[in-house]
């Protein structure tokens, strides 16, 4: 019993019966749309008009009587029924079913009647369908039912139908009769009178009850007060509903089964047939269900049973904080026959009333899970944390009102950990909503709030969320931030403002250490931000002061700047080495970045860089105590910079270095300036390294023709064979194996004229037969090349013949493919497959514009 | 309950009064064994085998409910018929009381007979013997075909640990809406999930030859 679905209402005013001269027992009652007819023990029907009222959402009935009919037996009316299609009433008194008028209560003019009735009932879904009759079913006393066809003034019968002992009640739906007979129940069809038998009842015990449920299923009264569910096919689809004793009626209102017995009105669910609600009533004597609307009626009372509208059902569900109930509630209501739009409207909203029922118990996971499907404001939920809400906003509280909670510090009541619990459930909250479609127009807000949040327990989160595309605004952030002193994020938010210059004020002063913040990452930070601020003027301001902490981090702010950054006088690479010469580390960065990865062709920028490497060469060696490796790293980057670059002036540097022992520098520089004997010698003789000799021949013949190669290896040949140097003896393992060497490239007959005659040709051997191998693979090579493109010229000529085989005959019968018009002019254009254009219609040489098809574009 | 679509088939549970049959189907439904309260009148429950919708209607063991339960069998196509192996009382009960209520379901009715509470047995205290309780399994199946089955439609279950408690119902779905081992596959909780790409819909038409 977890709900409210029905409240008991006056049908007609209390005492109002007994004003009209009502004197016995109420004993059936009848309503049909506004009428209400009463049929009592003492053989008197009333007729009554009702008006169901709302007033002020509580359900009220005003009534009128309309007149009364005393039908003079002295015998209790036992049923009444309305026929409005026929404007009759169906009486049955005295065993005797009579039709009245509806509306005066005068007995129909033929006086139609049938006699020895115990029990009738009507067929709300007759066969037969005309809509000016009806279809009754009636007990008689002996071991029979049968069926009339009841007009205005005629009652026809249709079908006697016996049974194996007297009815007591019955029941009819389409073409099935269910009917309770004396110790049975039983289930009769219409059309083949075939009787299938139920199950037995105590009829002691048991008030037989038939009542018609949904199509073709009827609920009876079983044994041991069970409420027995049975189709027309004699089987049930339901299990059973357990009802308490002495029963009196019962009555279907979807989903709902209503039963009456001596002290109660029971309720239950046809979905589960748990019982719902329970509402004491003593003295009831008849109920029923008309048009989906339940009576009820005591001796002298009669009363509607109203059901709650499901919203009021959930409403004070929630007012007494049972929410899954309610929950459950409102997840059923949508079978009301609600558009799909107005329940999810409804839904939503009782979701959110609860997620703020759980909030207020601390039950957050729930809370939050109601929240986010309910779709609630999250300022709603916001507005309830002191201070969180921006300043500007303008936000009220949802009205009606989703809950009575005024602020959380009611809920905490100056406990801090619970304070604590919820602003973590806040920000748990937000976080979840945050980029979601619920934050759509609302970011403000959620960011404001989750900052404050963050801000207020330092934490990590903080700084992510001013980084990333934040809707925090300035005004009360601000004070929020250096309230709790994080200035890292003022920072940022400055930064995310645009207000730049406060952000680096902020972060100077985190680099001096006169503030601090341990979510800032230290200089570096700065020069990231400074390398990827476009605001130059900005840079330049603090650049010297970057420059003066750290010159090697300073340098990235010029050199790491953004690819697609626009230029600006402000860092033009010659006022900013200009500006450097006080840094002579940053200086070397920055035209390292200018010749390396801007690749500026500038031969200021290349000599400097070139001058300023050499320099520190000379310096390192000027003073003995520097490391090897430093020199040789040194001269290493000074001889790749010689060696990449073609910019920079040879004679300057040659002149600087000419003077000192730097021989493979010396080597590079005579190779630029193409003395390439020099270059060799200083190789050969003075380093001895044949290898980079070698290396020279090939770098240095790069990307030129075969000759000029051919002619760098044999000055090193001529080198090594050089007879005026005195040791050329030693010379000659080096020259022999260049001459075998694979990489080498010679002009044989110019190597064996610079040969010594002196050397035997074993020696030479080797070299000898590749070089006639290479050039006899050259000569047939060639041949061959030859031969080839005879027969391509000759398949090219094979090919025009073909086509010039054939005449091309123009006449006047022949049209151009394209426009079909007449080939008037002296050219014309014939595709490879015979289609005849005119000069202009050929689009496309390559493509036949009739067939489409394609030519090869081959030029043949 | 899904009174819309009308069950394929409809399973009834006989037995008398506290044998255990509530705990019977309710350790095959849900799989857990819990006190019961006294059923009344019958209760419901509905099974998925294969694509079938299997009713199985558990009735009260109570001999008032006795006129109920011959309602109840009406048109069930299997029938378990539940004695507790402790209780000789109840076995004879199948003869005397559920025999003849049997007579209102369909006529192939398939009768299982199942005795329960095995794990309360005691070693060489049995009362009814294998022998016995196969018997009268035999006898109510006559003029049935069963060789498609393995073995009489006879149990002995235990609801408590779970014994031979699927068998039983396996044993009758299989009987009357018998599944291929590929249509178990197919329906075995598992597969749900995967999307079979080589699955043949027999529904679908064949695939068109291709031409030329």
């Amino acid at each position: 019993m977890s709900m409210k679905a029905f409240e008991l209402v006056p049908a007609i005013e209390r005492g109002k019966l007994t004003s009209d001269k009502f004197k016995a027992q109420i004993e059936s009652i009848d309503v049909c749309g506004k009428n209400l007819y009463i049929g009592t023990s003492d053989c008197f029907i009333f007729h009554y008009c009702i008006e169901e009222r709302n007033q002020a959402g509580k359900i009220a009935f005003h009534s009128e009587k309309q007149g009364h009919k005393y039908l003079g037996l002295k015998k209790p009316i036992v049923q009444i029924k309305a026929a409005s299609a026929l404007n009759r009433i169906i009486v049955l008194c005295d065993n005797t079913v009579t039709l009245l008028n509806m509306f005066d209560l005068e007995p129909v003019f033929s006086g139609a009647k049938i006699k020895g009735v115990v029990n009738f009932s009507v067929n709300d879904n007759p066969i037969r369908s005309n809509p000016f009759s009806v279809e009754v079913c009636v007990a008689l006393k002996k071991k029979q039912l049968q069926i009339y066809t009841i007009t205005e003034d005629r009652i026809v019968h249709v079908k006697d139908l016996p049974l194996p002992e007297p009815a007591i009640i019955t029941g009819i739906d389409e073409h099935y009769v269910c009917a309770a007979l004396n110790t049975q129940y039983c289930m009769i069809e219409v059309e083949t009178a075939f009787i299938q038998d139920l199950f037995p009842y105590d009829n002691e015990n048991t008030n037989p009850m038939v009542k018609k449920v949904t199509k073709e299923e009827f609920l009876l009264s079983g044994p041991s007060a069970l409420g027995m569910f049975v189709t027309s096919a004699g089987i049930s689809q339901r299990p059973p509903m357990q009802w308490s004793d002495n029963l009196i009626a019962v009555s279907c209102v979807q989903p709902y089964i209503v039963a009456m017995n001596d002290e109660f009105i029971t309720i239950h669910s046809i979905l589960d047939q748990q019982q719902k609600q329970a509402i004491p009533f003593q003295g009831g004597v008849f109920m029923d269900d008309f048009e989906g609307r339940l009576f009820i009626a005591s001796a002298r009372e009669i009363y509607s049973l109203v059901p709650v509208a499901f919203e009021k059902q959930i409403e004070a569900l929630l007012y007494d904080k049972r929410v899954a109930e309610a929950l459950e509630l409102a997840e059923n209501a949508h079978k009301t026959g609600m558009t799909k739009d107005k329940f999810m409207k409804i839904y939503k909203r009782i979701q959110q009333q609860a997620g703020f029922i759980e909030f207020s118990q601390q039950h957050f996971d729930e809370a939050q899970k109601l929240f986010l499907n309910g779709e609630v404001d999250v300022r709603e939920i916001i507005c309830l944390y002191p201070d969180l809400m921006p300043s500007g906003s303008n936000f009220t509280r949802s009205s009606p009102p989703l809950h009575e909670i005024p602020s959380i510090s009611i809920l905490v009541r100056n406990n801090d950990s619970v304070m604590e619990t919820y602003k973590s459930f806040l920000r748990s909250f937000l976080e979840d909503v945050r980029n979601t479609k619920q934050s759509v127009g609302l970011k403000q807000e959620i960011d404001v709030a989750l900052l404050k949040l963050y801000a207020e327990n330092n934490s990590a989160e903080l700084i992510p969320l001013l980084v990333s595309d934040t809707s925090c605004e300035l005004a009360d952030c601000v004070e929020y931030l250096e309230r709790y002193q994080r200035h890292h994020a003022l920072a940022l938010l400055h930064k995310y403002h645009g207000e730049n210059e406060k952000a680096l004020h902020i972060w100077t002063r985190l680099v001096n250490g006169e503030i601090q913040d341990k979510s800032f990452q230290g200089l570096e930070f700065v020069v990231e931000f400074l390398a990827n601020l476009n605001d130059h003027e900005l840079v330049w301001k603090y650049l010297d002061w970057v420059l003066e902490k750290n010159e090697e981090f300073g340098v990235q702010i010029l050199t790491q700047r953004p690819a697609n950054e626009v230029q600006s006088e402000r860092l033009r690479p010659d006022a900013v080495i200009d500006y450097l010469h006080r840094f002579p580390l940053a200086v070397v960065t920055y035209l390292e970045y200018l010749v390396f990865q801007k690749k500026l062709e500038k031969e200021k920028y290349h000599t400097h860089l070139a001058v300023l490497y050499l320099d520190k060469v000379l310096s390192l060696t000027k003073n003995h105590g520097s490391k090897k490796e430093d020199v040789d790293i040194a001269r290493c980057k000074l001889r790749h910079m010689l060696q990449m670059s073609n910019l920079y002036r040879v004679q300057l540097i040659l002149g600087k270095t000419k003077e000192t022992e730097m021989h493979a520098e010396c080597a590079i520089l005579y190779g630029k300036l193409e003395e390439h004997d020099k270059a060799l010698r200083i190789l050969v003789h003075k380093l001895k390294d044949f290898g980079a000799a070698e290396n020279y021949c090939l770098v240095n013949s790069q990307g030129k023709e075969a000759s000029y190669r051919k002619r760098l290896f044999h000055i090193l040949l001529s080198v090594y064979l050089d007879p005026s140097y005195e040791t050329k003896d030693n010379l000659v393992a080096p020259a022999m194996s260049l001459l075998n060497s694979n990489v080498a490239d010679f002009d044989t007959v110019k190597v064996l004229q610079l040969l010594p005659d002196t050397w035997s040709v074993s020696l030479l051997s080797q070299f000898l037969s590749r070089s006639l191998r290479k050039s006899m693979n050259k000569s047939r090579l060639a041949r061959i090349e030859t031969m080839m493109a005879r027969g391509e010229n000759l398949h090219v000529k094979q090919t025009c013949i073909e086509l010039q085989q054939e005449p091309v005959i123009l006449n006047d019968d022949r049209n151009c493919g394209v426009c079909s018009r007449a080939l008037t002019d002296p050219t014309f254009i014939r595709y490879p497959n015979s289609v005849v254009t005119h000069v202009h219609c050929a689009k496309n040489k390559y493509v036949c514009p009739v067939t489409g098809k394609l030519f090869s574009t081959r030029p043949s | 309950m899904s009174g819309k679509r009308k069950p394929d088939l409809k399973v009834i549970i006989m037995g008398d009064f506290a044998v255990g049959k509530t705990s019977l189907v309710c350790r095959y439904i849900e799989d857990v064994f819990k006190k019961h309260d006294t059923t009344i009148g019958a209760a419901f429950f509905l099974k998925q085998w294969g694509p079938y919708n299997v009713a199985v209607w558990d009735t009260a063991g109570d001999e008032r409910y006795t006129g109920l339960s011959q309602f109840y069998c009406r048109n069930a196509g299997a029938a378990i018929l539940a004695y507790d192996v402790t209780n000789p009382q109840s076995f004879e009960s199948l003869w005397a009381r559920f025999m003849p209520l049997i007579e209102s379901a369909t006529e192939n009715c398939l009768k299982v007979v199942v005795g329960t509470k095995i794990d309360l047995l005691e070693n060489d205290k049995r009362d009814i013997t294998v022998e016995e309780g196969r018997k009268l399994a035999q006898e109510l199946n006559e003029g049935l075909d069963l060789s498609k089955l393995e073995g009489d439609p006879y149990f002995e279950t235990s609801s408590k640990n779970g014994a031979n408690v699927k068998e039983v119902f396996e044993y009758m779905f299989q009987y009357c809406l018998p599944l291929t081992g590929q249509q178990k596959q197919k329906y075995s909780s598992v597969k749900k999930d995967i999307v079979d790409l080589y699955e043949t819909d027999s529904n679908s038409p064949r695939a068109k030859k291709a031409c030329c």
